[in-house]
């Protein structure tokens, strides 16, 4: 009578959740359908309009900067069509089209920045930007748990140390690898200019030199946030402070 | 002497080695500051010597503010002295201090602090004189001169400023200040320093000539101070006793002996120049060039077809900036297709002048048939020489352009060459363009992230299967190979399954005689005894050894007992029941206790 109970109770909450989902899952493709169809027919402001407000409801999704992106391309905004690849690139690093849009869209910019270089931690783990964060946390658990069967085993079968250690080994690279990918993200800020052009400050005020301009489309690393200004760098030379409403980030 | 006694010796000893060590480390702190003169000219410097006596672990010392010197590090000497098992140790911080002005000037206490507590040392006064023939080169060992090329210049104008050191003795350990100031002047060096041999009122100088170009950037009287220069001077000794080999050869430099080192310090005289802007207004397109220049330019093909290229070469060289001209691409659009290439520069010196020439070439591409001029170019300057402005410009260039004929050419080469391997067709590519959006449904699918439950048990799960697998392995080897775990492990199993079979007894003595066994082998297999071959007291005693309670011991050897009796007596149908029920009851008590 107990069992019977609780399996009830489990399966109202899995059905709760069932019913729940596939219908916010069913809108959101629909209303990919449709911001597909208006790019098609080249109705790009709104196809623009769906796609951002697919965004700003959270989702989470490569291929949807992507298309914002090009739909941003098409109305001549590299600006916000960069900045949509470049926050594409967190999803879906591998992609030859994204990365072939990207390069075409930086060089339609009057500045042509080129995403800056990574640091020495990227060039030791050199596989970390072809993966995203999800893909690195899947492949860490599916190595943990290889390595704990592998450790079931080995109590049974000593000759398996070697596997053991080794898979040891690789599970501690992948953990490693998660924590470079976290790093990176939370200290490798990009910046890109959306107004047509910004006057860089030597600091944040108004009134302060103008060191040198970006326009439209520029990619810069932010390095510090104070109020409602952001210090980007271009380099080790030039650097200054941007209202932070210029830049998309 | 006994080995006892000698280590005692041996630990006295070592006792009276550390303690005399300590009382002579560290004890009796003094700071002293000693200079190596105390009257001076503006051409020698002092060296200021920091003597810490009683310790030599020390931070340097902190020097007080000494604004009328130039105050250079001339380094550490640290010494250890034992004079009668006394030890003492001492280091000394030494400076070279470099007189900036006359007059006297006091050094004041130089401070450090050593195991926190502060020390100081006594201020010095010290004399420093103007140089007693600064103004004359008579007989010096060494002297210098600087100059401008002239006393006057216009704005942008080349100046050269040449500084000359003069020495009759070997000088080493050379250290130059020159004097410029960036914001009156931008400049540039005029190559390596010059070295000659010239007499001066009859006695020979070696002479090291440095010069440098100098760009006055603002208008007004510009004074340049004095260029400083130190350097040691070896000056030979005469030994009476010169005769001697050995003399000689000891009294070689490289010995250090016959040679007396002077540390110098020298400065030229200041000099002035009046820098006047440039007259009159300027012609249109002057971009500051000051000097004197020539421009010429050369024309490759002059009759060519549309699509062929030619070459416009433009030389510009001359006495001046030439390094900062630069030419817009000449305004040919629609008639030309312009490619400039990078402008090469060469720098030459000629007397103490920067001399160059800059190379312009730009590749022309004919866009249209007809006869075609280019225009020429000019290059508006100053001569300051002459003081007014010119233009240098070259030659206008007429070109002849035919129709391009390649088309022909192109069909009748393809013609020929049918039989040829074909080579792969160059593509010339007419436009680019982003690459498609994605339309596939799976790849727009929504991706959430791992939630902190789908990571605990992605991450924990194989952790406690492993846990529990280990666990169950442990206990099945345990099984195999301790016996007494075994045993005890399936006593109450075997009992039980014993006990359910007891109704196929209807013999009561045989009731009675295997309901004794079944209980002896089950203590027998929960303590690991031979169950058959014991006895009730045994079972009792043995039960209380294991800490099983008094009473249960007690009732169990009564139960046992009991059956045995009743081996030897006839048993009703319910008193059987009875028994078997007391029997079961006692061994789930025994098993809760053990």
């Amino acid at each position: 009578m107990k069992y019977s109970n609780i399996i009830s109770f489990l399966l109202l909450i899995i059905l709760t959740f069932s019913s729940s989902l596939p219908a916010r899952a069913s809108d959101y493709l629909n209303d990919i359908v449709r911001a597909n169809a208006l790019y098609t027919e080249k109705r790009y402001t709104e196809s623009i309009q769906v796609y951002e407000s697919l965004k700003h409801e959270g989702t989470n999704n490569g291929y949807l900067h992507y298309n914002l992106g090009n739909a941003y391309i098409r109305m001549g905004k590299t600006g916000p069509a960069i900045l949509n690849y470049i926050q594409a690139q967190k999803w879906i690093p591998r992609d030859e089209n994204l990365a072939a849009n990207l390069k075409f869209a930086i060089k339609q910019t009057q500045d042509k920045i080129e995403p800056p270089p990574q640091g020495t931690l990227n060039v030791l783990f050199f596989w970390v930007n072809d993966f995203n964060i999800n893909e690195l946390v899947y492949f860490s658990i599916g190595i943990n748990f290889i390595l704990w069967i592998t450790l079931i085993l080995w109590l049974k079968f000593p000759i398996l140390k070697v596997t053991r250690n080794a898979l040891l080994c690789v599970l501690l690279l992948s953990f490693l690898s998660i924590g470079v990918k976290i790093n990176n993200e939370s200290n490798l800020k990009l910046g890109v200019v959306l107004a047509e052009n910004v006057d860089v400050k030597s600091g944040r005020a108004e009134d302060t030199i103008t060191l040198f301009q970006l326009h439209e489309g520029a990619l810069v690393k932010i390095t510090d946030r104070q109020d409602d200004w952001l210090e980007v760098r271009l380099n080790d030379e030039q650097k200054g402070w941007v209202p932070h409403k210029s830049l998309g980030t | 002497m006994n080995i006892c006694t000698l280590k005692k010796a041996a630990l006295f000893s070592l006792f009276l080695i550390l303690t005399h060590s300590g009382i002579s480390f560290g004890e009796n702190i003094s700071v002293t500051a000693t200079v190596d003169k105390n009257n001076l000219t503006l051409e020698d410097s002092l060296q200021l010597s920091i003597v810490i006596k009683g310790t030599k672990n020390t931070p340097p010392p902190q020097l007080p503010s000494l604004p009328d010197f130039r105050v250079t590090s001339a380094g550490t000497s640290s010494s250890t002295q034992y004079i009668n098992t006394q030890r003492s140790v001492s280091i000394t911080y030494n400076f070279r201090l470099t007189p900036m002005n006359t007059g006297t000037i006091l050094i004041g206490p130089a401070k450090i602090q050593i195991n926190g507590k502060n020390y100081s040392t006594k201020p010095i006064n010290v004399e420093v004189q103007k140089s007693s023939s600064s103004t004359t080169t008579t007989n010096k060992a060494a002297f210098v001169e600087a100059s401008l090329s002239s006393k006057k210049a216009y704005l942008g104008e080349q100046l050269v400023y040449t500084f000359r050191l003069f020495h009759r003795v070997e000088a080493k350990n050379l250290d130059l200040q020159l004097p410029f100031d960036k914001s009156w002047f931008s400049k540039e060096e005029l190559g390596e320093p010059k070295t000659y041999i010239k007499v001066v009122n009859g006695l020979q100088y070696h002479v090291q000539e440095l010069s440098i170009a100098l760009f006055p950037l603002k208008k007004g009287l510009i004074k340049v101070p004095s260029a400083i220069i130190e350097l040691d001077l070896y000056h030979r000794t005469q030994s009476r006793t010169g005769r001697d080999p050995f003399n000689q050869i000891f009294r070689d430099p490289f010995f250090g002996r016959g040679v007396q080192a002077e540390h110098k310090v020298l400065r030229s005289q200041p000099l002035s120049v009046v820098v006047l802007p440039l007259p009159g207004r300027a012609l249109k397109g002057f971009k500051n060039l000051i000097g004197q220049f020539k421009i010429a330019a050369e024309l490759g093909k002059r009759d060519l077809e549309v699509g062929d290229t030619t070459t416009l070469t433009v030389t510009v060289s001359g006495k001046g900036n030439v390094r900062d001209i630069s030419f817009d691409e000449p305004n040919l659009k629609n008639q030309f297709k312009i490619y400039p290439d990078k402008p090469e520069f060469k720098q030459t010196v000629h007397d103490n002048q920067i001399m160059g020439e800059k190379v312009f070439k730009f590749a022309l591409v004919p866009l249209e048939a007809g006869t075609m001029s280019l225009p020429e170019f000019s290059l508006p300057y100053f001569d300051s020489k002459n003081a007014e402005y010119h233009i240098a410009k070259t030659q206008p260039f007429f070109l002849n352009i035919k129709p391009s004929s390649a088309k022909e050419k192109l069909n009748l080469v393809q013609s020929r060459q049918q039989d040829a391997p074909a080579t792969k067709p160059e593509i010339e590519t007419l436009g680019t363009d982003i690459l498609p959006i994605y339309t596939e449904l799976d790849k727009l699918q929504i991706n959430g992230s791992p939630s902190l439950t789908f990571l605990g048990a992605g991450f924990g799960s194989p952790v406690v299967l492993f846990i529990i697998s280990a666990f169950i392995m442990k206990r099945q080897n345990r099984m195999k190979y301790d016996v007494a775990f075994y045993r005890r492990r399936n006593a109450y199993k075997n009992a039980s399954k014993r006990l359910k079979q007891m109704s196929e007894f209807s013999d009561s003595k045989e009731f009675a005689r295997e309901l004794s066994e079944i209980l002896r082998e089950y203590i027998g297999d929960k303590l690991n005894l031979q169950g058959k071959a014991i006895t009730a007291e045994e079972v009792q005693v043995r039960l209380k050894e294991s800490n099983y309670e008094a009473q249960q011991a007690e009732e169990t050897r009564i139960l046992i007992e009991k059956c045995e009796t009743l081996q030897y007596a006839p048993m009703t149908q319910g008193s059987t029941r009875q028994l078997l029920g007391e029997s079961e009851n006692l061994i789930k008590v025994l098993e809760k206790q053990s």
